[in-house]
């Protein structure tokens, strides 16, 4: 018991080291100068620190042509893709499809169905979502990006919400209805308010897979706001191509700026995570 | 006004027939109780009479109209279930509310009933409280008090008193029978107390496997059950069925009934049932202890309940072991004898084959 204890404390330090390794090497390589970054073999514990990365001479983030302002268009752009790709997909599309096909349609095979679509890469409709786009008039906005968002988050939040709506006793359901509510009552009046805690896991990872998407920003953008809707991620890319050099600092700099939303919300809604994660992984 | 009638009902889950054939006339403003062994399907039976299951086979009316197709809201039925099911997410004035606000009663017509019946249910200190914050017996009196709330033209009622101390049970039932015969509505209410069912009912249904196995008024559902089931279930502690054979004298009318331990001279029996085999049943308060040279029968003493104001004597005669009720007290030692008689007005005769009654004297 105890030996198990000590080899699953040991995997977990090994994996929580993998995933924490590369933020960490953000953010020293955030904090040291051009010089420190390019020393072989490379400084992994940095004794003295540099912000010239994040702020020289009125540059933000120390690029060359990156300033705090520049930065501005790109964030706008993924807030409000984000947002509203996030809210659609979950209030509009995944929870009433999860307590449907929970109560109504119970096919577990449906459920699954849903839950294999979450397993397709994204980048297989590459083709076909660029020509819909292109063909409906909006590349390069905020729409477009917002449709394609929408039908990526959209499966995993239903299969998430359907382990929450599975859990709601069918008695309490069943007392509403007694009690004289419609079926779009029940659900909006009392359903959906007991599966809150699910409702929040699912917009946050909508939020922050919408807020970190890369390739599709990429083929169907090409300005920030205001002229078109080119999201953070490419922000981030401008670093490596600037003026035929890598801005490995303030790609650093920039980088930790841009993750922040995603890891206070993480932080703070990890408990509605955890459990949002846990209860989708019990149930099949 | 709202009677309720249900026919040839049948209700299946898959293969297993949880409700088989039942017949059912329940009288507008009746306090109807459905009493049966745990399993025996009152639950089902009631769901279905609320809409919540369908029917597998025939039908249910309510005030006149078949409901068979109708949704529950559309039926006007309250219902107080077994777990409760209240909303845990409202607290208790919003739960209790919701059915009249959905309604769309005004707000201070919600608001003064919401106060009256959570008196009138001892929970005003709990408006403000979400489910999980009060006690299993309190929740309870909010799943009363939000059927209670409405004015339906049925209300059903699953064993809605289950989790109440025994003297909240007892001012509850006082209460709710007060109010349905204000109110004036029907009622249906599951249990599987039989003392419950006894004081609250004008009428009783005793339910078993899924079939009615009698329906009549306390007093009389109590005196002459109509089959072993019925005897064995009705009444605490249960009636003695002692098994043996009626036989009839070579010359005259003299009936007894006999086994290897007791033989009890009967009553004429009209009729052909000599060397009958037959569960003799006997309610404890008929067996009766007699004094010393008094005749009787020898029995031993084996267990002593005293009540209080009764007591429970189990006695064996040889094999056979019957439980009498004394009125009182009596002190008596494990093993010791007394002497017994059964109350020849207290017989009743069950065939073994059927298990029906034998009406011996009708
Ligand atoms: N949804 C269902 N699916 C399958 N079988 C069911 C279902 N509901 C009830 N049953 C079965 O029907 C039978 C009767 O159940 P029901 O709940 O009506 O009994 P009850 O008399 O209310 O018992 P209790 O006193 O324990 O509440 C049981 O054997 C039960 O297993
Ligand atoms: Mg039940």
């Amino acid at each position: 018991m105890k030996a198990m204890t000590v080899v699953v404390i040991i995997l977990l330090t090994i994996v929580s080291l993998v995933y924490i390794f590369p933020i960490y090497w953000t953010l020293v390589t955030a904090v040291k100068t051009s010089l420190q970054i390019f020393t072989y073999p490379p400084i992994f514990f940095p004794t003295r620190f540099t912000l010239s990365n994040f702020y020289t001479a009125g540059n933000i983030f120390g690029a060359v042509s990156q300033t705090a302002v520049g930065s501005v268009p790109w964030m706008i752009d993924s807030t409000i893709v984000a947002i509203i790709a996030t809210l659609a997909s979950t209030f509009l599309i995944a929870a009433p499809a999860a307590y449907s096909l929970v109560r109504y349609i119970k096919s577990v095979w449906l459920g699954r169905l849903i839950l294999f679509m979450t397993m397709i890469p994204e980048a297989v409709f590459m083709v076909p979502f660029f020509l819909i786009v292109v063909k409906i008039n909006l590349l390069n906005t905020w729409w477009g990006l917002i449709l394609v968002y929408i039908s990526f988050t959209a499966p995993f939040a239903t299969w998430l919400l359907m382990g929450f709506f599975n859990d709601i006793p069918k008695s309490v359901e069943e007392a509403a209805e007694i009690d004289g509510l419609s079926p779009y009552q029940i659900f909006y009046r009392i359903s959906l308010r007991l599966v809150i805690p699910g409702i929040i896991a699912a917009l946050i990872l909508n939020f922050i897979s919408c807020w970190n998407e890369l390739l599709y920003a990429l083929i169907l953008t090409y300005s920030p706001f205001p002229a078109g809707a080119q999201t953070v991620p490419l922000f981030l890319t401008s670093f490596i191509i600037v003026e035929k050099s890598f801005a490995w600092g303030g790609l650093a700099a920039a980088g930790i700026f841009t993750m922040l939303p995603t890891i206070i919300l993480g932080i703070y809604a990890q408990k509605y995570l955890a459990r949002g994660l846990t209860m989708g992984a019990v149930k099949g | 006004m709202s009677e309720v009638v249900v026919e040839n009902l049948t209700k299946k889950f898959g293969n297993n027939v949880v409700l088989d054939n039942i017949d059912l006339k329940i009288d507008a403003k009746e306090y109807f109780v459905l009493l049966g062994p745990s399993g025996s399907g009152k639950t089902t039976l009631l769901r279905l009479i609320a809409g919540l299951e369908e029917i597998t086979a025939g039908s249910i009316y309510i005030a006149g109209k078949k409901v068979n197709d109708m949704l529950p809201k559309e039926r006007n039925v309250a219902m107080v279930f077994q777990n409760y099911a209240l909303y845990p997410h409202l607290n208790v004035y919003e739960n209790i509310s919701l059915p009249l606000k959905v309604r769309h009663l005004g707000p201070e017509k919600v608001k003064e009933k919401v106060k009256t019946v959570a008196e009138t249910l001892h929970i005003e200190d709990l408006l403000q409280k979400k489910p999980k914050q009060i006690s299993g017996g309190q929740q309870q009196r909010v799943a009363l008090a939000r059927a209670l709330v409405r004015d339906p033209s049925v209300f059903l009622l699953d064993e809605p008193l289950s989790n109440l101390d025994a003297k909240l049970r007892v001012e509850a039932r006082v209460f709710l029978k007060k109010l349905q015969k204000e109110l004036g509505i029907t009622t249906i209410f599951v249990t599987h107390d039989q003392a419950e069912a006894s004081t609250m009912a004008t009428k009783i249904a005793v339910l078993n496997k899924g079939a009615i196995t009698q329906v009549d008024n306390p007093y009389d559902l109590y005196r002459r059950p109509n089959d072993v089931f019925t005897a064995s279930f009705v009444g605490s502690p249960a009636m003695n069925l002692v098994r043996g054979v009626i036989r009839r004298a070579i010359s005259g009318n003299a009936w007894t009934f006999s086994n290897e331990d007791i033989s009890v001279s009967l009553k004429d029996i009209k009729l052909d049932a000599d060397g009958l085999e037959v569960f003799m049943g006997i309610r404890p308060e008929h067996v009766r202890v007699v004094e010393r040279g008094k005749g009787g029968i020898d029995s031993t003493v084996s267990v002593v309940e005293p009540l209080g104001s009764v007591t429970y004597v189990t006695v064996n005669v040889g094999k056979t072991q019957l439980i009498l009720q004394y009125p009182g007290e009596i002190k008596l030692d494990m093993g010791s004898s007394i002497k017994i008689q059964l109350d020849p007005e207290g017989l009743l005769l069950y065939a073994v084959d059927t298990g029906k009654r034998l009406a011996i004297d009708e």
